[in-house]
């Protein structure tokens, strides 16, 4: 239940950018978040709008794009994804591998309103 | 009008700079921060206890629970300099908890220091310390299955530590599926198999902090 901790984060960064950039608003938050993260997305979702609630980002709604696994073999150049695994390439043996995607945790983008003139 | 504003932004941004403070405060007295992970139960403060009774490495620890001042008792009773933080729920510690910790603690020639997290396979992986190392704590009587299970700890660990291990004749427990899997996470990752309570297996892993230590301090 790290969700609430990540959620914590997300309100104290979007409530300084948007007083930082004089927003009137913020309608949409887009998370992008790597499978590696153990992050459950309805409950990432329901801490969300639940502490948001009686705060400047009420009414803003959260939205998280998966990001699948994906691994890459520095020495065969392959690729795989989360079904195999594997910090040890699955085609030459090789342990010179990395992983392209699966541990993201980003805010990506906002959807916001500006203050009129 | 609405307009879409690029961000790009790691969610752990504000931990990051308190996490990165704790780095600094350790380096510059010279400390290794060790963060030994694993469930409740696994054996990480019998670890500790061993350590001290069956070594003569000096060291200090930041204990993390949910509530209670258990732990810290226990290590307190053997004159090891410790700190209890408290998570009232938390399920993992955070940075800015093991900063308060270390502002409350005598660290005069302590040049090694555990945070023994909340015990969760889970969510203390997600959340930098300030640590050089994280350490996975797994024990017997868990299973075999829980490094895929768990993947991110079993990747990101500094070393696996396998405990009570006295135990396998009576558990049905597959060291060569625990060991394939882990290999596969984390293909050169120390893995040390552990009896607290005798002192197995401590000396290596004394001997694993010694060098790490050293790593650090050239």
């Amino acid at each position: 239940m790290h969700e609430m901790s990540l959620v914590e984060s997300i309100l104290e960064s979007l409530l300084q950018m948007k007083k930082e950039n004089q927003w009137k608003k913020i309608n949409k938050v887009t998370l992008r978040i790597g499978k590696m993260r153990q992050v459950i997305p309805e409950i990432m979702e329901f801490a969300y709008n639940t502490s948001v609630s009686g705060t400047d980002l009420e009414g803003s709604h959260l939205s998280i794009d998966q990001v699948e696994m994906e691994f890459f073999c520095k020495s065969c150049l392959k690729k795989w994804g989360e079904k195999d695994m594997a910090f040890v390439c699955p085609f030459c043996d090789s342990t010179q591998v990395e992983m392209l995607h699966g541990m993201e945790l980003d805010i990506d983008t906002l959807e916001v309103e500006e203050k009129d003139g | 009008m609405a307009k879409v504003v690029n961000v790009k932004e790691s969610v752990m941004a504000a931990d990051e700079i308190v996490a990165e403070r704790v780095r600094k405060f350790c380096r510059d007295r010279n400390i290794l921060l060790v963060n030994l992970i694993g469930s409740p139960g696994s054996g990480k403060t019998t670890l500790l206890e061993a350590m001290k009774k069956y070594s003569d490495i000096k060291f200090a620890v930041i204990e993390g629970d949910v509530e209670t001042e258990r732990d810290a008792d226990r290590i307190n009773a053997l004159g090891v300099p410790v700190v209890q933080v408290n998570t009232h729920g938390g399920c993992h510690l955070e940075a800015n908890l093991v900063e308060k910790g270390l502002q409350q603690m005598v660290l005069e020639d302590i040049h090694l220091l555990f945070i023994e997290n909340v015990g969760n396979l889970v969510c203390p992986v997600e959340f930098d310390l300030g640590e050089d190392k994280k350490v996975a704590v797994n024990s017997v009587p868990e299973g075999a299955d829980k490094p895929l299970k768990y993947p991110h700890l079993f990747h990101k660990a500094g070393a696996v530590l396998l405990t009570k291990i006295d135990l396998l004749p009576y558990i049905s427990f597959d060291m060569k599926v625990f060991e394939s899997d882990l290999e596969k996470l984390n293909p050169e990752v120390p893995f040390l198999k552990i009896e607290a309570l005798k002192g197995e297996g401590i000396k290596e892993w004394v001997n694993l902090i010694k060098g790490w230590m050293k790593e650090k301090s050239d």
